[in-house]
Parts: structure tokens; sequence; C-alpha cells
């Protein structure tokens, strides 16, 4: 049972372009700090932190989020391109069950989103 | 043994997940999800039990059986995840959409 929101959007400029947008402050949070390579560092506003799982420049980010006490969700931004130099972004983010349990476990001390194998525990 | 470690301990095994998620679907007694595995009714209760037991399954008569269903209160949890969550997915493509002019395909 995973919780899952879906959306998509197709956008008039090329993949690179939007790339560099949702990865840079203001389009996932007012403020963005991403170490754009699997296992880096994700930190946002609000004390939400994180780690990335999956990059590939111009098309897909993943990456794991979590604010403080909450349980930790993974959020997947893929860019397809379309026809006419048109782009289209969609976006998962999914709170497996799981996972939703295993970090319920407050964390010693980070306050942050586990990082490794046990977060990804009955992903599929 | 804490509330959380009782719940990953509970869905640490597959059957248990299988279990949970058609239960999530439709509320069912033992002998109907015995039904739709290769395991025995007495199984299925053994594991019903371990769910119930963690917080994630509730009994309620069914005249001469149990019927379990998943607890309200991770269902309610979930709808307010995915109200919360969604509204923020919307508010963010909306803007990206205004910044370069684009359509929305899915609401």
């Amino acid at each position: 049972m995973t919780d899952q929101i879906e959306r998509e959007l197709l956008l008039p400029v090329p993949p690179q372009q939007v790339w560099e947008v949702i990865t840079v402050p203001g389009f996932l949070d007012e403020e963005v700090e991403l170490e754009l390579e699997p296992g880096g560092d994700a930190r946002f506003g609000g004390g939400k932190t994180g780690w990335v799982e999956e990059v590939v420049p111009g098309e897909r980010l993943a990456f794991w989020w979590s604010t403080d006490g909450e349980p930790a969700s993974r959020v997947e931004l893929t860019l397809e391109q379309e026809a006419d130099g048109y782009t289209r972004l969609r976006v998962v983010e999914a709170r497996p069950l799981e996972v939703l349990d295993v970090t319920g476990i407050p964390l010693a001390g980070s306050g942050g989103v586990q990082h490794g194998p046990a977060m990804l525990a009955g992903v599929a | 043994m804490s509330a959380t470690d009782q719940v990953f301990g509970a869905l640490a095994d597959p059957t248990r997940r299988a279990l949970l998620s058609t239960i999530a679907r439709h509320p069912s007694t033992a002998t109907e999800l015995a039904g739709g595995l290769p395991i025995s009714r007495q199984a299925v209760v053994k594991h019903l039990g371990a769910l119930t037991d963690a917080g994630l399954l509730e009994r309620e008569r069914a005249g001469r059986e149990v019927r379990y269903r998943v607890t309200p209160a991770p269902l309610s949890d979930a709808v307010s995840w995915m109200a919360h969550v969604g509204a923020q997915w919307d508010d963010r493509l909306a803007a990206l959409e205004r910044s370069f002019g684009g359509r929305s395909l899915s609401a």
C-alpha cells in the first residue's frame, strides 16, 4: 500500500531549460541545496532534509525528503522531450507504507532522513 | 517491544503486506483471505493476529466469523497527506507553468 501523488505538465521549452529551473531554489522550495549525485545531501527550507537517490541531468531526479519527525517520501521528477521543443514534466511523490514505518523511528541526532538501503526496503 | 517495532515486524513479512493490501481494498474474513492464498486459514489467522497487534487492523463481528479492516487512523492520515502534498505540487507546477507558459495535463 503506497500513498502516491502523480502530476504531469507540458512546458514549451526543452528539457535542459526545465532541468535548470527545477533543481535550483524557487521550484521545490524557496530554499534548495541539492548535491546532484547519488547519496548526496538535500536541504530545503523549513528544516526539510533528505538525500539524492538518482540523477540523470536533463532527464531524471529522484530524491527523498522529510520534515523533522514526519515520514519520508520519495520524489521522482522525469523530463521527456516532446515534439516542437516541448518538455513533459512528470512528478511522482510516494510515501511507501513500509518506508513510512521504518522512518517512524526517531533517528538519533540527525532528525533528518535516513540514508541507505534500509530506506528502500519494500520499494518496488 | 515498541509500537513502531511491532509495526515494522508485522510488515517485514511479504504475506502480511499482501494481506494488508488486500484488506485495505476489501475488508475480509480469514476464510475469504485464505481462499485466495496458497496457505492455510490457520496461517492466515496467525498473520492477521500480528497485524492486529501492531494496530494496523481491527476486528468486527461478521455473523459467526470476524471481519478484518484496516484501522481508520492510518487511512485518514494517508488522505490528509495526499491532500496536503498534492496541493503543494499543484502550487509548484502552477508557478512553473506561469514562468514558462505551459499547460497542465492532469489535475
